[in-house]
């Protein structure tokens, strides 16, 4: 689903992955784990092309990364869900609309929106919140809303970047569940956090990176 | 394409949202479209003016004295060999002296005394109507003078050419002002959707990385331009109208001049459609390409 094959990125300063190679199959959920500053999320960021990459190539459900032309990036994205470090909420739309826009950009009607959303608001325990704004949330409210947002539209791959950051160890738990339902359904997880309690004791696989280089893999 | 109708519903939020900014831009394009409706509305009224006068146009050639009857003929048949002249006719200078009497009825005693008539035979060319201007009529006149038998020609050489200059000059100018206005118009729906993107330009960051297309992100704006532009094309047509039931048929009352305006009405109906491409040019320059 998701092969790095010598994949180096720099930027202007520093290199911030190293010939990173791994392969993730279908329907895994993998774990990427390492210190502030060692590259989760840049390596997330290539998978989804928030940023270029330098050397090496990358190749997410077919997709050949390196060579996709522009025009090709949102067709990529849309198969991909995304829980942002930084959120990315909209403060000028309510609970709804923000989870609401992941179907907008696909021209999906009003009615399979609406259904589609309080479902997702539902598996992250958030239905009561749908009219609120992004403002009007604690931080671990706003957190549920971004995974709203990335598991509306069904993604095949769903990448999460420190998705527990804001939470509490009970709610995380609860996440990490919802993760694996998701995952169970076909989905591929990846999910980047430098938190050990999320993967200890899941029996699955965690990539170590360690300022930019893949320093290993064990199981949780 | 299927997000259309979202796109136009927030277009509309848009507008409604930012209502002085975009009624501002909407009445300054409604001035630069009145502008040049009203020198597109001149050059048309002096175009008609002077469209018949080429059909009047004649050229008088004048023959040598007591040519015979088949040498004559030869002349018009080579006169009409040009491809510019429509037709030729044969004035004799009895007929020219009849018209001329009956010209000058009033003033008889000019001709007492004369015993011989002083005028000579005359031909009357009338061009196609298309070919007429000054060009054509001093290539024609300096063709015949060549023609033995052909003594003089005659034409009103500046009549033409002024006519000609005032033509081109109107047009001319028109054209140019219509150019500058325009450039205008997109300029001011340019600079409004450019400052309503920069204003969003982080949440079009985030409609990307959810896999949103260049298309839906400017899909509203162009919504906004069009309706914008169309907005301004409406009240400037309004203008016109507003112009000329005011103004030129009050007028037209009292002044009999007025009366010869013409108002092409029809042809102002365009003015809508002309506002909706410059505001869509606009928005679509502002917008330029949008990177990934
Ligand atoms: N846009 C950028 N420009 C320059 N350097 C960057 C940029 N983004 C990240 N970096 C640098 O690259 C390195 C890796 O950053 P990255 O964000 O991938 O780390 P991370 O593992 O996600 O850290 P954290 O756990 O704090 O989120 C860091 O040293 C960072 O300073
Ligand atoms: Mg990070």
């Amino acid at each position: 689903m998701i092969h790095f094959h010598n994949v180096t990125k720099e930027y202007e300063n520093q290199t911030a992955l190293r010939n990173i190679t791994f392969s993730v199959g279908k329907g895994e959920m993998v774990f990427i784990t390492g210190h502030s500053g060692s590259g989760k999320t840049t390596l997330l960021k290539l998978i989804y092309l928030a940023e270029k990459i330098d050397k090496g190539s990358i190749s997410v459900s077919g997709w050949e990364l390196e060579k996709l032309a522009e025009s090709g990036i949102p067709f990529l994205r849309r198969n991909i869900g995304i829980v942002f470090q930084d959120f990315k909420l909209l403060a000028n739309r309510n609970v709804f609309e923000n989870v609401a826009l992941a179907l907008r950009i696909r021209g999906m009607g009003e009615k399979e929106i609406k259904g589609k959303v309080f479902e997702a608001l539902k598996t992250v325990y958030l239905r009561h919140k749908t009219d609120s704004y992004p403002k009007a949330l604690s931080g671990g409210e706003q957190q549920k809303v971004v995974i709203a947002r990335a598991i509306v539209a069904d993604p095949t791959v769903l990448l999460a970047d420190e998705p527990t950051g804001n939470l509490d160890p009970d709610t995380a738990s609860g996440i990490i569940r919802t993760f694996k339902e998701i995952n169970a359904c076909g989905t591929t997880v990846l999910i980047a956090t430098h938190n050990r309690e999320l993967f200890r004791n899941t029996g699955r696989r965690v990539i170590k990176l360690d300022a930019g280089n893949l320093i290993g893999e064990e199981l949780g | 394409m299927k997000f259309l109708p979202y796109s136009f519903n927030i277009s509309i939020q848009s507008l409604i949202r930012d209502k002085w900014i975009n009624l501002l831009s909407m009445v300054t394009i409604a001035a630069g479209l009145f502008i040049i409706s009203l020198a597109f509305f001149l050059a048309y009224n002096i175009d008609m003016a002077t469209e018949k006068l080429p059909e009047k146009f004649t050229m008088l050639l004048y023959l040598e004295d007591n040519l015979q009857k088949e040498y004559t003929d030869n002349i018009i048949n080579s006169v009409k060999k040009n491809k510019a002249v429509l037709s030729v006719k044969y004035i004799s200078k009895e007929d020219a002296l009849k018209e001329l009497k009956s010209a000058l009825k009033n003033s008889n005693y000019i001709f007492e005394g004369l015993e011989e008539n002083p005028l000579p035979d005359a031909l009357e060319l009338k061009l196609r109507k298309d070919l007429v201007g000054p060009e054509t009529a001093k290539k024609i006149s300096e063709e015949v003078l060549k023609i033995k038998g052909v003594s003089e020609v005659d034409y009103g050489e500046t009549f033409l050419s002024t006519i000609q200059y005032i033509r081109i000059g109107i047009k001319t100018i028109g054209i140019i002002m219509a150019i500058i206005l325009s450039a205008g118009i997109i300029f001011v729906c340019y600079s409004t959707v450019k400052m309503l993107y920069y204003r969003r330009q982080e949440e079009f960051e985030t409609f990307k990385l959810l896999g949103a297309t260049r298309g839906f992100i400017r899909a509203p704006f162009i919504f906004e331009g069009a309706i914008i532009g169309l907005g301004g094309g409406l009240l400037s047509l309004f203008g016109m109208y507003v112009f000329y039931y005011m103004v030129i048929l009050k007028f037209s009352v009292t002044i009999p001049f007025f009366k010869m305006i013409l108002f092409p009405s029809d042809l102002f109906l365009v003015l809508p459609f002309l506002g909706m491409l410059l505001g869509i040019a606009g928005a679509a320059l502002a917008l330029g390409r949008l990177k990934y």
